[in-house]
């Protein structure tokens, strides 16, 4: 009996695991869609969804304060919008800080990097100060640089003062309160940009300096010949990132200028807060939103060719 | 070329002190190879050669000139890396011709002297390749490569085929080998493996702890060992040690086995009766019982057959020795064994010092 039930055992064993698993015992195909499955979803959910409708609502006249219901206009909204001329002030603006941050950053960043990257006896308050800017939330930054512009109270004013100059009504001005936010923003974001660069800088290894050294590169060389070349795969991925949300500048100009004098330093991003969540007119802000989101697409589509060419 | 020169040479981190007064005369055109295990200050000293670090005391001479304070580049010596430390974005052409770009080297020239040493190496046609491309021991030659177009007055090889697989390390130490004797410059070679070492040198600088142990030719350390630790180091597999009691002209073991000590010192006797010794034998010098005077009784513990030989495992006086033995003695595990031994190739060594008694 008992050599039976040990047999029997043995045989259920070699059959392989309990048939209540056996739907785990996937192709490998079908497994990947059923892992990939959750994180699609989300995506689906939060940002197909959303982006698709935004598409949908932009061919609509919907404005909540109208108290009239949803209509279909078709392209009117988008129209419109050639007409309007806060859109393309607003659409320049946010040109322009794109075209004065992102290179900015770039270049702040990358000096900092190569500062945090020194063989400090003790690496973490630089680290520390590196990171607290980038930390920091956007309308904090905005408040803390609008008090430093400030024409009567401002730090920047009592420096010009003390060197002999005269003080600047920042934000009088359109040139002034422009070049304030663009400081403003670079300051910001440079300390991204140097987070991605510094861990760029760490992955390139010491032993290619030392044979530098050795083939008679000095320092100058070694930065253009060794670290540029081999900190370009960071430099791309961290201007992706700044480009797409120097397009999307909303916070600092906000909380600095509220888009003034006049709409002068407003962006596409506080346009389209103004129209959908202050006049609730949800279509034409809609039909902003997609052209924006066309932007950032034609952005990316551009760096990733970028790299694929070097590749 | 040039003769380097390394005069009380010495490297502390703080109050670590990591390499203490080496003294070496290294002469032109010469192929020294530092060995020793890790930490014993060998990579320090070449890098300390190269300018990849400072001194903290002593005298470097390349030639004629004291480069003590002279950084890397002025100091025409060329170094292999053992990561091999190529430009990774840039091709091989553009990896060996680097340094010549720098120095200003013609264009024209450049390329005569890039295409020569790719043939010497066997790397021409990898010339427009990346080193991503490469295999490792393609890798390597065009590290090496890199070194030779500089026709600098030192080589320096910091530990080169630690990243190659043992088939390919054999390979590429017979070419470097072939490299030295058609080039001739004088090489500092870093290694932790005493085959390379034994094979490539012309002579050996074993270190240990930051002091150096022993210098000398390939058969200086390997017939005459200074120490237990160079006796150890240098041979494979390593040389057995045995404690032992200089009693009435022998030597004695703690299992009653005993060695007649004129056999073993061949005449060359000095006053070592009543001292605590090791004996040291090589797996090598054993052999088959011959002479009744050189014989020790043991008992088998394993025995290893290599094909070409047989290694026999065997206990003596509380310490395991190993014999290298023609393949067909085949000794059966736990019984006794009656085995000779050379006399004349039986070193012996102070027990406290370590010290080889001469």
């Amino acid at each position: 009996m008992s050599t039976t039930s040990t047999l029997n055992a043995a045989s259920s064993a070699d059959r392989g695991p309990p048939a209540w698993t056996r739907w785990l015992d996937l192709g490998d195909r079908a497994l990947a869609v059923v892992l990939l499955a959750p994180a699609a979803i989300l995506l689906a959910l939060i940002i197909v969804y959303p982006v698709l409708r935004l598409g949908y609502t932009s061919f609509f006249s919907l404005s909540l304060t109208s108290g009239l219901p949803a209509e279909f206009v078709g392209l009117e909204n988008y129209s419109l919008m050639l007409e309007d001329p806060v859109f393309w002030e607003t659409t320049w603006n946010t040109v322009l800080i794109t075209l004065i941050t992102v290179p900015g950053a770039l270049l702040v960043g990358l000096a900092l990097a190569l500062l945090a990257n020194l063989p400090f006896g003790v690496q973490w308050p630089v680290r520390l100060s590196l990171l607290i800017p980038w930390a920091l939330p956007l309308s904090f930054a905005g408040l803390i640089f609008a008090w430093f512009f400030h024409s009567e109270y401002g730090v920047v004013n009592d420096v010009l003062n003390r060197l002999g100059f005269e003080g600047i009504i920042w934000f009088n001005s359109p040139n002034w309160a422009f070049a304030a936010i663009c400081l403003t923003i670079i300051w910001k974001t440079s300390s991204f940009m140097a987070l991605i660069i510094l861990a760029g800088l760490q992955t390139i290894p010491r032993s290619l300096y030392e044979a530098a050294d050795v083939d008679g590169a000095g320092r100058v060389r070694q930065f253009f010949e060794i670290t540029l070349p081999l900190l370009k795969p960071s430099i791309v991925v961290a201007l992706i990132f700044r480009t797409i949300t120097a397009l999307q500048t909303f916070d600092i100009p906000y909380m600095m200028t509220g888009g003034g004098p006049g709409t002068s330093t407003a962006t596409l991003a506080m346009y389209i807060h103004q129209n959908t969540v202050s006049f609730l007119d949800l279509g034409y802000g809609s039909a902003l939103a997609v052209v924006m989101f066309a932007l950032s697409m034609c952005v990316t589509a551009v760096y990733l060719r970028a790299i694929r060419t070097k590749e | 070329m040039a003769s380097v020169s390394l005069r009380k040479l010495e490297k502390s981190y703080g109050s670590l002190r990591i390499v203490k007064g080496v003294d070496l005369e290294i002469a032109d055109g010469e192929f020294v190879v530092f060995v020793g295990p890790s930490g014993c200050g060998k990579s320090t000293t070449l890098r300390m050669v190269a300018g990849l670090e400072s001194i903290s005391g002593g005298e470097i001479r390349i030639g004629e000139k004291v480069v003590n304070r002279l950084p890397p580049r002025e100091r025409d010596i060329a170094m292999v890396f053992q990561d091999y430390a190529l430009y990774p974005h840039k091709t091989v052409r553009e990896n060996m011709g680097f340094s010549l770009k720098v120095h200003g080297v013609p264009a024209r020239e450049a390329d005569v002297r890039i295409n020569e040493a790719a043939e010497m190496l066997g790397i021409s046609h990898l010339l427009e390749r990346r080193p991503g491309q490469l295999s490792g021991g393609q890798r390597q030659r065009v590290a090496m490569g890199r070194a030779i177009v500089r026709r600098p007055k030192v080589f320096l090889f910091d530990e080169p085929l630690s990243n190659l697989d043992a088939k390919l390390r054999g390979q590429v130490r017979t070419e470097i080998k072939r490299l030295h004797q058609q080039i001739g410059t004088t090489i500092i070679y870093v290694t932790h493996d005493q085959v390379e070492a034994m094979t490539l040198a012309d002579r050996i600088v074993i270190l240990k702890g930051g002091d150096i142990e022993q210098v000398g030719t390939p058969d200086e350390v390997y017939n005459r060992p200074q120490s237990v630790f160079v006796g150890g180091f240098v041979g494979s597999p390593a040389m057995n040690f045995a404690k032992a009691k200089v009693e009435a002209g022998c030597l004695a073991f703690a299992d009653g086995n005993k060695l007649r000590l004129e056999a073993v010192r061949a005449g060359r006797e000095t006053g070592v009766e009543g001292r605590d010794v090791v004996v040291g034998i090589r797996p090598e010098h054993f052999g088959t019982a011959a002479d009744p005077a050189a014989v020790l009784v043991a008992r088998v513990q394993v025995v290893e057959p290599l094909g070409s030989d047989t290694l026999v495992h065997f206990a003596v006086g509380g310490d395991v020795l190993t014999a290298r033995m023609p393949p067909e003695m085949r000794p059966e595990p736990g019984s006794e064994f009656r085995i000779g031994v050379d006399p004349t190739k039986i070193h012996l060594f102070d027990a406290a010092s370590e010290r080889v008694i001469n």
